[in-house]
C-alpha cells in the first residue's frame, strides 16, 4: 500500500514538474497583465513552434518570480532596440541578417545609430506569420503596400537617396502586374519577385537581380515556367528568344550595358507590352532614323489600318536578330512576301525584288573589293589608303539598310549607289597594286636575263683576253 | 681566221647590246623616281585639313587622319574642336547636329557634347580628341 | 670609227692632264694568282656595293624628311606614291646588309693571309676603321625610318653607349641629342648617315684606294718567297677589273633579287609612349655582342656586367685593329699559328652568339 502511494505521489509529482515546465511563466504573467505583445504572441509562428519569449528577450521561462525570469544573469535583455533586435532574430536566422547586412538596406540611418530596416520592420513583431499566410506583411497581397510605406513618402526617400524615385507603387498599379495583385492574385509578381528580399541592392549593383544584364533571367523566373503561365495564355519564349537575339547577345553575352533589357521596352514598375502603335516609338527611342523613316512611309498607314504591330512585325519582337538582308526581296525568307505577291500590292512586289538584288550586288561588290585587297596586301604591296575607304563602304551598307525603312526605290538606290562608287574606287586601287606586284617581278627576270647575258659575254671576252695573253 | 672574226664581231655585239640593257634598265627607274608624283605626300601625325576663314561658326568638316576619320567643329563662339569621328559604342561615324548642338551617331542616337563627353545613349566612353592648331589661316590637326 | 672620235676625246684630255704616268703604272700592275686570289675581290664587292649606296641614299634624300612627324611616312611615300621608290629602298636596305657581310669577309681574308703587316698598315687601319663607320652607318640608317623595332633598338643600343666608364653619360647624351631617343636623335642620327659618316668615309677611303693602287695587291707569305719566274700573275688592265666587273654584276643582280623578292618591311610608326614589344634585337652585325651581354652575369667581382661586356669588346676590337704591330712573328716573316687560331675563334664566336641571338 505504502509502495503504491509513493508511486503516484512521484508520478504526481512529476507531472507536476513537467505541467510546471509547460506553462510559460512569461507569456502567463504577461497575458494576465493585458500586455499586447503576449496576445499577439499566441497567434505568432515561433509560439506555435514552442519557442518562448525567453528564446529572444532572455531570462529563464520557467520562473514565476520576475527577479528570477527577467534576471540579467539568468540573459535577460530586456526590449531589444536597434540593431540588437536583427542580432536577436539571427540567432536562429542568421543566413537572413548577413544578407540584410550586404544589401541595400544595410546601411545606417540618417541618425546613424542603428541600420535603416530591422527584421520586425517587415515582417512585424510578436505576430509573425509565414510568408505564405495572408496577414503576413511581406504575403504577396501586403508586400507592396508594406516597401512603399518607406518607398513612397518622398520627404523620408529624399534623406537617403533623392535621385530615387518613389513613384513605383503608383507606376505599379498601371502595370498588368499591379492589376492582378490588387485583385489578389499570388502569382503576380510584386516586389520582392523581383528586387529580392534580404539581398535587395541598387539597380546598377551587378549583383542585383534587377541589373540589366540580370533582369532577364529574373523575370523568366516566372515568364518562362510554363505551368504558372497556363492561366494567363502569353507564351513562355521571350527569354530564350531574347538570348539569342542581337540584343540579347549584346547585353547578355558581350555586356553592352547600353542593350535594351526587358525594362527598356516593357517599362519595369508600370510593366506592360507595349501597345500597337507606340512600338514604334519605343523602338524609335534607339533607333531614331528608322522609326523616323517609317513613321513617314506608306507603311505607317497600311500597318495601322491592318491592326498590324510595326517594328515587330518584321523584325520580331524578343527574338530581333541582325536585320540581315534575307528579310527583304520577294523570297519566301522574306517579310516583303507576306503581303506583297505577283498579283496583290504588286507595286511592293516589284520595288522589293529590286532592292533585293540591289544589296546583294552591293554585298557581292563588298566581297570582291575584300578579297582584292587583301590579295594585294598578302602580296605585300601597300594598300592602306584603299583599307580606309572600306570603312565608307560599310557607312554606305548601314545607309542602304536604313533607308529601306522609308520603302521608297528612288532613295534606297540612291544610298545604294554611294556604295557602289566606292567599290569600284577601291577595286581598282587593288587591281592597280596587284598588276604592279606582277610588273616588278616580271621587271627583275627580265633584268636578270639582260644581266645573265652579259655576264656571260663578258666571261667569254674574259676567257678570250686571257687566251691571247697566254698565246703570248 | 674569218669564223673567229665573225665571233669575235657577234660576242661585241652581244657585249655592247647586253651592257646597254642593263644601263637603260638601270636608268629609267632613277628618271622615274626622279619625277615628283602627283599625289602629294600623306602627312599623317599632324594634317592641314583646311582654313579658318573656310569654316563658318556653328559647322563642321569631316578629315582623314591617317587611317581614321576625323571630325572638326567650330563653336558658335567660333573655337575648334576636332576628334576622331568613330563612336565609341559600335564603331559608325559621328556627325554634327548643329539644331541639337551636340556631335551624334546615327546609329543608335547616341550624343556627343562639343567637348567630345558621352551625354546621351550608348557610347561608354568619350570621342578620342584630337590637337587642333591654327597656324595663319591654316587649320592643322595632330594626335594629343 | 668611232675610235677616231674617242682617241680625239682622249687626245683632249690627255694634252691637259698629262695620262701617260698614270698609264703607265697602271698597264704595269699585276696581280697575285694563287689559290687564295678569289679573296682579292672582296674589298671591290664592298666598294661597288659602298657606291649602290650612295647612288640610292642620294636618291631617297630627294623624297625622305628627317623630322619625327614625317619620317615615317615620307618613307611610306616613297614605297607607294614614288615611281620605283619600293626600288630604290629596298635596294638600300639590303646592299647596307650585303655592304657589311662583304666588309667582314674582306676584313678576315686580309687578316688570315696577313696582308696587314708591313707596308700596309695604315691600310688595314684605315679599313678598320670603315668597317666601324660602316657599322655605324647602320645603325645611324636603321632608326631613321622612325619605326617601333628601331626606335627601341636604337634605345638599347644608346643605353649600352651610356655604360662606358667616365664618358658614357656625356657620349649617350651626345648621340641621342639628349637624356632620351626623341625627334632629336632622329635630327642627328640623320646628320651623322648622310653628312658626318660620309665624310669621314670618304676620306678613309680615299687614303685606303690610293695606298692600295700604290702597293699593288699583298702576296701571302707563302707566295712572296717563290722565285719571281714561278709567281703566276694576271694584268690588273684589262683582266682582273674586268673579272672584279663581272663579279659585281653577279652581286648586282643578287641585290636586285633580294629587293624584289623579299622587299624591306615599314613597319609600324614609333610611339615612344607605347611599351617596347617583346624581342627586341639589334641587326645581325651587332647581335653577337648584344648576346654576349646577356650572357655575362649582372655583376663581376665588383664591376657592372655590362661595363664589363662594353670594355672587353671595346678592349678585343683596339687589339684587332693594332695587330700589324703586336704580330712580331709575321714581321719576322714567320707564320703565326696564334693568329689563325684567334680568328677562327673570332669568326666561330662571332657566327655561334649570331645564332644563339636569333635563336631566343
Amino acid at each position: 500500500m505504502n509502495k503504491l502511494i509513493l508511486i503516484l505521489l512521484l508520478i504526481v509529482s512529476v507531472h507536476y514538474g513537467m505541467a510546471q515546465k509547460k506553462v510559460d511563466q512569461c507569456i502567463a504573467c504577461h497575458k494576465a497583465n493585458g500586455d499586447k505583445p503576449a496576445i499577439l504572441f499566441s497567434k505568432d509562428l515561433h509560439f506555435a513552434q514552442g519557442i518562448s519569449c525567453a528564446d529572444c528577450h532572455g531570462g529563464d521561462a520557467s520562473k514565476e518570480d520576475m527577479d528570477e525570469s527577467m534576471n540579467k544573469n539568468a540573459g535577460f535583455i530586456g526590449v531589444p532596440s536597434g540593431d540588437k533586435i536583427s542580432e536577436v532574430c539571427s540567432n536562429c536566422h542568421s543566413d537572413q541578417l548577413d544578407k540584410m547586412n550586404n544589401s541595400a538596406h544595410g546601411k545606417l540611418t540618417v541618425k546613424g545609430d542603428q541600420k535603416i530596416l530591422q527584421c520586425t520592420t517587415c515582417h512585424g513583431i510578436h505576430n509573425i506569420v509565414s510568408v505564405k499566410n495572408v496577414a503576413s506583411p511581406v504575403h504577396a497581397n501586403n508586400v507592396v503596400q508594406t516597401c512603399s510605406r518607406c518607398h513612397s513618402d518622398i520627404a523620408y526617400m529624399r534623406q537617403y537617396n533623392p535621385a530615387l524615385p518613389t513613384d513605383q507603387h503608383e507606376k505599379y498599379l498601371t502595370s498588368i502586374h499591379g492589376q492582378l495583385n490588387k485583385k489578389k492574385d499570388a502569382n503576380a509578381a510584386t516586389c520582392a519577385n523581383c528586387h529580392g528580399s534580404h539581398d535587395i541592392r541598387n539597380a546598377l549593383d551587378v549583383r542585383s537581380l534587377v541589373h540589366p544584364a540580370n533582369l532577364p533571367k529574373t523575370c523568366a523566373t516566372c515568364h518562362s515556367d510554363t505551368e504558372l503561365m497556363k492561366p494567363y495564355q502569353i507564351p513562355t519564349d521571350q527569354y530564350e528568344k531574347f538570348a539569342a537575339s542581337v540584343h540579347g547577345i549584346a547585353l547578355l553575352k558581350k555586356g553592352d550595358a547600353a542593350a535594351p533589357s526587358c525594362n527598356d521596352c516593357h517599362g519595369n514598375h508600370g510593366a506592360a507590352p507595349p501597345g500597337l502603335e507606340s512600338i514604334s516609338k519605343v523602338c524609335g527611342t534607339c533607333h531614331v532614323i528608322n522609326a523616323d523613316l517609317f513613321a513617314k512611309s506608306p507603311h505607317k498607314k497600311a500597318f495601322d489600318d491592318q491592326k498590324l504591330p510595326e517594328c515587330e512585325t518584321c523584325h520580331s519582337n524578343h527574338a530581333i536578330i541582325v536585320g540581315t538582308d534575307q528579310l527583304i526581296g520577294t523570297t519566301p525568307e522574306a517579310v516583303c512576301s507576306r503581303c506583297h505577291t505577283e498579283t496583290k500590292n504588286q507595286k511592293g512586289y516589284w520595288e522589293a525584288a529590286q532592292m533585293r538584288k540591289i544589296l546583294d550586288s552591293l554585298i557581292y561588290e563588298e566581297e570582291e573589293t575584300i578579297r582584292l585587297i587583301t590579295e594585294a596586301e598578302q602580296k605585300g604591296m601597300e594598300v592602306s589608303e584603299a583599307k580606309f575607304k572600306l570603312r565608307d563602304i560599310r557607312q554606305a551598307k548601314l545607309e542602304t539598310r536604313t533607308i529601306i525603312h522609308a520603302f521608297n526605290l528612288v532613295k534606297f538606290t540612291e544610298a545604294a549607289n554611294k556604295g557602289f562608287a566606292i567599290t569600284s574606287e577601291v577595286k581598282s586601287a587593288g587591281i592597280k597594286a596587284i598588276d604592279e606586284y606582277y610588273f616588278r617581278r616580271w621587271g627583275l627576270l627580265a633584268a636578270t636575263l639582260v644581266i645573265t647575258i652579259l655576264a656571260i659575254s663578258l666571261f667569254i671576252y674574259i676567257k678570250r683576253i686571257e687566251r691571247r695573253n697566254t698565246a703570248k | 681566221m674569218e669564223v673567229d672574226q665573225s665571233k669575235r664581231k657577234f660576242l661585241k655585239y652581244v657585249l655592247g647590246g647586253s651592257l646597254t640593257a642593263l644601263a637603260a634598265m638601270i636608268l629609267y627607274p632613277i628618271v622615274a623616281y626622279l619625277r615628283p608624283p602627283k599625289t602629294k605626300s600623306a602627312e599623317v601625325s599632324s594634317v592641314k585639313i583646311g582654313k579658318v576663314s573656310e569654316i563658318p561658326n556653328d559647322s563642321s568638316m569631316m578629315f582623314r587622319f591617317g587611317t581614321k576619320p576625323g571630325i572638326l567643329v567650330r563653336t558658335q563662339m567660333g573655337e575648334f574642336r576636332a576628334f576622331e569621328a568613330i563612336c565609341t559604342h559600335l564603331d559608325c561615324t559621328v556627325q554634327f547636329k548643329q539644331e541639337m548642338g551636340v556631335i551624334w551617331c546615327a546609329c543608335h542616337n547616341g550624343k556627343f557634347d562639343l567637348n567630345g563627353r558621352n551625354i546621351s545613349g550608348p557610347p561608354p566612353r568619350p570621342l578620342t580628341p584630337y590637337k587642333v592648331i591654327i597656324q595663319g589661316d591654316d587649320i592643322f590637326v595632330s594626335k594629343i | 670609227m668611232e675610235k677616231k672620235y674617242w682617241k680625239r676625246l682622249y687626245n683632249w684630255f690627255d694634252e691637259r692632264i698629262q695620262f701617260e704616268d698614270i698609264i703607265q703604272f697602271a698597264a704595269k700592275k699585276y696581280v697575285p694568282v694563287h689559290s687564295h686570289s678569289i679573296w682579292y675581290y672582296f674589298g671591290g664587292v664592298t666598294l661597288f656595293l659602298f657606291i649602290i649606296q650612295v647612288i640610292t641614299g642620294i636618291l631617297l634624300l630627294l623624297y625622305y624628311k628627317g623630322s619625327e612627324d614625317l619620317a615615317f611616312e615620307s618613307i611610306q611615300y616613297i614605297m607607294t606614291e614614288v615611281e620605283f621608290g619600293w626600288l630604290i629602298r629596298s635596294v638600300h636596305s639590303w646592299s647596307a646588309n650585303l655592304m657589311v657581310l662583304a666588309a667582314f669577309i674582306h676584313m678576315f681574308s686580309v687578316y688570315f693571309t696577313k696582308a696587314y703587316r708591313k707596308p700596309r698598315e695604315i691600310t688595314w687601319i684605315t679599313g678598320m676603321l670603315m668597317l666601324f663607320l660602316a657599322m655605324g652607318f647602320g645603325f645611324s640608317g636603321y632608326l631613321l625610318p622612325w619605326n617601333e623595332l628601331a626606335f627601341f633598338a636604337t634605345k638599347v643600343g644608346t643605353d649600352i653607349a651610356g655604360v662606358v666608364p667616365v664618358i658614357g653619360k656625356p657620349l649617350l647624351e651626345f648621340l641621342r641629342g639628349g637624356e632620351d631617343v626623341t625627334g632629336a636623335t632622329l635630327s642627328r642620327f640623320f646628320a651623322f648617315h648622310v653628312a658626318i659618316m660620309p665624310a669621314i668615309f670618304t676620306v678613309l677611303l680615299g687614303i685606303h684606294l690610293i695606298l692600295v693602287q700604290r702597293q699593288g695587291m699583298s702576296e701571302p707569305l707563302g707566295y712572296e718567297i717563290k722565285p719571281e719566274n714561278e709567281k703566276k700573275t694576271m694584268p690588273f688592265f684589262p683582266n682582273f677589273l674586268l673579272r672584279d666587273l663581272l663579279l659585281w654584276l653577279i652581286v648586282l643582280n643578287i641585290v636586285a633579287l633580294l629587293a624584289v623578292l623579299f622587299p624591306w618591311e615599314l613597319g609600324v610608326k614609333a610611339d615612344p609612349f607605347a611599351p617596347a614589344p617583346a624581342g627586341i634585337k639589334p641587326e645581325w652585325y651587332f647581335m653577337f655582342m648584344f648576346q654576349t651581354l646577356k650572357y655575362i652575369p649582372a655583376t663581376v667581382l665588383f664591376i657592372d656586367g655590362e661595363v664589363l661586356g662594353v670594355l672587353l669588346f671595346g678592349a678585343a676590337g683596339l687589339l684587332w685593329t693594332l695587330v700589324p704591330f703586336w704580330d712580331r712573328k709575321t714581321l719576322r716573316g714567320e707564320k703565326n699559328r696564334f693568329i689563325n687560331y684567334l680568328g677562327i675563334f673570332a669568326i666561330m664566336y662571332i657566327i655561334l652568339l649570331t645564332i644563339l641571338g636569333y635563336l631566343e
